[in-house]
């Protein structure tokens, strides 16, 4: 169980009234419009809905991509819109760990540079970077993948060397667009074990996902529908995240011996 | 702070040889014009210090007086042919020349009075050249050598002359020429020396001597129709040490000579060179600007590929920036990049360059100077070159926004 609930600590993000538009004029269309929410340290949250409901968009704006929005977005209690670009490229290279469905290692670089990729806008040395990036592929079982090139690694390979490199700056918010959208059902298990082995080590998650399996892994799930939140399994008044996470990651784990077992 | 300049450095490095050929071809722009720049100022700057290294070998204790004040003139005088003043009557006089002749700790002073016209040999047509007039001190102040016979001597026949050993052989097919007799302005002198080839075609006295004939003074003249117009003076003093007093001593005693009127310069060490090398650097100078213009190509070059480069790598600049790179960061990634570039093919065209300018120096009387100078010239072009022709292309790659250039799959 994670540490950080007994205590009433101040909420990872807060959005307040968030909108994003696009166009202008005749063709202007809010692909968010309105959202509250508030998200806790600790959460595994899966956000689902149709195409085009705006769930990327949504996540670029959490991962500080995307800064011409509307209403409030406080991210640890500062409000984004008042920091510079310059801040905001500090908090993404410092906070937030970022998975693509297309997993978007640098095709030319080895699998090693990759991962130390974000190591360099921490201004990590040189050396100190490679090994930091060597542990924490070990730790995904891709230690004797060090110096291969992406294209040499299979889709489950690549996606969890994004992971590892999102994960090498030890960020405190990690953002998953379609992580497994790319992968087959075996891979997709893969990554999905490793991110709930995330979650259960006190990483936020947000992940956006098409796979409604893939739901049973978060602590929360949150469906959109045309720019607004349609459902969500824990309303902000009624959460209790103590209690709805124990359930689910005991379900998850059962299910899994279940797995092994058949 | 971070310290992301390694990094960068690295990152290009990387970049430049995935794309070995473009990068290549991209430096070779850049190789030409520093290259050219390089050759034309090592050429020239070789060229200016022939003179000057003439007058530190002859023992470095020698002043010229020469008509005409050292008031530095402008650019437009610059462009003016230098030796035109030689055609106008100078305002050295013979009482100067008596009266620098009684300074104190002046060894030897000589008279230069160039004429020009033709000389031929009895049979022969006649060949254009410099007549020299001038006394027997000339061959101690310039040192000249004598291969055969012997130097203008006053106890002998005014009627004798000394030629240079080129010219020797353009009119009597020969060297040894001692006894023959050549045809000054209708005037028959005999030849009673022949100089010892030299290969100093440029020097302080404006006069090829291996090309040239050297008469005596009383001669010259004769055949200036009764008038002694003097040039240039040298004048060497009894050492190094006494220079500077002579020299002001000579300001002195000519300035009273000319009534308070100082329209002569005594030059001393560098100052003698300076004529000369100022015409070589307004040769240097046009050379260089039209080697710019391969400069500019280069770098026109190396923002091409530059553009390229940047719009085939959008998506790694939008995942560079999802993993926080900053837009500062993006910048100085591809300027670093574009620099190593210009800097590349500058180094190139630095070593190609000297490599030119020593094999056309095997033609030439001089050597290619090396100076720091030169160096300098190239790195900062090659800086320059880099940063102008960089920035365009890194800004625009830096303004990309990381969501779109996600989108754009490679």
């Amino acid at each position: 169980m994670p540490k950080t609930q007994t205590p009433p600590t101040p909420p990872v993000i807060v959005l307040k009234d968030l909108r994003k538009r696009f166009g202008l004029g005749d063709v202007e269309h809010y692909a968010i419009d309105g959202i509250d929410l508030t998200i806790q340290k600790g959460e595994f949250i899966a956000i689902m809905g149709p195409s085009g409901c705006g769930k990327t968009t949504l996540l670029n704006i959490l991962g500080l991509l995307d800064s011409n929005i509307e209403g409030e977005y406080e991210l640890e209690q500062r409000p984004v819109a008042s920091l510079s670009s310059r801040r905001q490229a500090r908090i993404r290279s410092q906070q937030i760990g970022f998975i693509f469905q297309s997993f978007n290692l640098i095709t030319r670089l080895s699998v090693i540079e990759n991962v130390a990729l974000p190591l360099i806008y921490k201004g990590v040395s040189q050396t100190a970077r490679l090994k930091q990036a060597s542990t924490i592929l070990h730790n995904f079982h891709l230690g004797e993948r060090e110096y291969y090139m992406p294209y040499q690694l299979s889709g489950g390979q690549t996606q969890r060397v994004a992971i590892a490199r999102a994960l090498v700056n030890d960020p405190s918010i990690i953002l998953a667009d379609e992580p497994t959208g790319n992968l087959d059902s075996h891979a997709s298990h893969i990554i999905m074990e490793e991110l709930s082995d995330l979650h259960k080590r006190g990483n936020t998650i947000i992940m956006v996902t098409h796979n409604p399996h893939l739901t049973t892994y978060a602590s929360r799930v949150i469906t959109m529908l045309d720019g607004k939140i349609d459902t969500d399994t824990q309303a902000p008044a009624k959460k209790t995240p103590a209690n709805s996470k124990k359930p689910l990651g005991k379900k998850r784990k059962a299910r899994k011996k279940k797995e092994v077992k058949s | 702070m971070r310290f992301l300049t390694i990094n960068h450095i690295q990152n290009a490095k990387q970049s430049l040889k995935s794309n070995r050929m473009r990068s290549t071809l991209t430096m070779l722009g850049i190789a030409i014009g520093v290259a050219s720049i390089t050759a034309i100022l090592a050429l020239s700057g070789g060229a200016g210090k022939i003179v000057g290294d003439q007058v530190d070998d002859l023992g470095g204790n020698i002043a010229v007086i020469r008509p005409g004040s050292t008031t530095e003139a402008g650019v437009q005088d610059l462009t003016q042919f230098p030796s035109a003043q030689h055609f106008a009557a100078s305002t050295l006089t013979e009482n100067d020349l008596n009266t620098i002749q009684s300074i104190q700790n002046v060894k030897a002073v000589t008279p230069l009075m160039i004429l020009s016209g033709a000389v031929k040999a009895s049979t022969q047509t006649s060949v254009s050249t410099s007549i020299v007039a001038s006394s027997a001190e000339l061959a101690t102040i310039s040192g000249l050598e004598i291969q055969d016979g012997t130097f203008l001597d006053p106890d002998l026949n005014p009627y004798t002359a000394v030629i240079g050993p080129q010219l020797s052989v353009d009119i009597y097919g020969t060297e040894q020429s001692i006894g023959k007799t050549v045809t000054i302005r209708g005037q028959a002198f005999t030849v009673i020396g022949i100089l010892k080839r030299d290969n100093t075609p440029i020097n302080y006295n404006g006069v090829d001597f291996d090309n040239s004939v050297i008469i005596g003074r009383e001669a010259g003249r004769a055949l200036n129709g009764g008038s002694l117009q003097i040039q240039q003076i040298n004048v060497q003093s009894e050492s190094i040490s006494e220079l500077d007093q002579v020299i002001i001593d000579i300001n002195k005693a000519l300035l009273k000579n000319h009534l308070g009127e100082s329209d002569f310069s005594v030059l001393s060490g560098e100052q003698i060179a300076q004529p000369t090398n100022r015409l070589f650097s307004i040769i240097a100078g046009t050379t260089t600007a039209i080697a710019a213009i391969s400069l500019l190509v280069g770098g026109i070059g190396i923002m091409n590929i530059m553009l390229v480069s940047v719009a085939e790598r959008t998506r790694e600049i939008g995942i560079r920036k999802a993993l926080g790179a900053s837009n500062g960061d993006i910048v100085s990634q591809f300027l670093i990049e574009s620099l190593s570039l210009s800097i590349g093919g500058g180094i190139g065209g630095y070593i190609v360059g000297y490599v030119l300018a020593f094999g056309i120096s095997t033609f030439l009387p001089f050597d290619p100077l090396f100076n720091w100078e030169i160096a300098a010239v190239a790195a900062v072009v090659s800086l320059v070159i880099g940063t102008l022709f960089g920035l365009y292309p890194a800004i625009r790659a830096a303004q990309k926004d990381p969501i779109d250039a996600l989108r754009q799959y490679d």
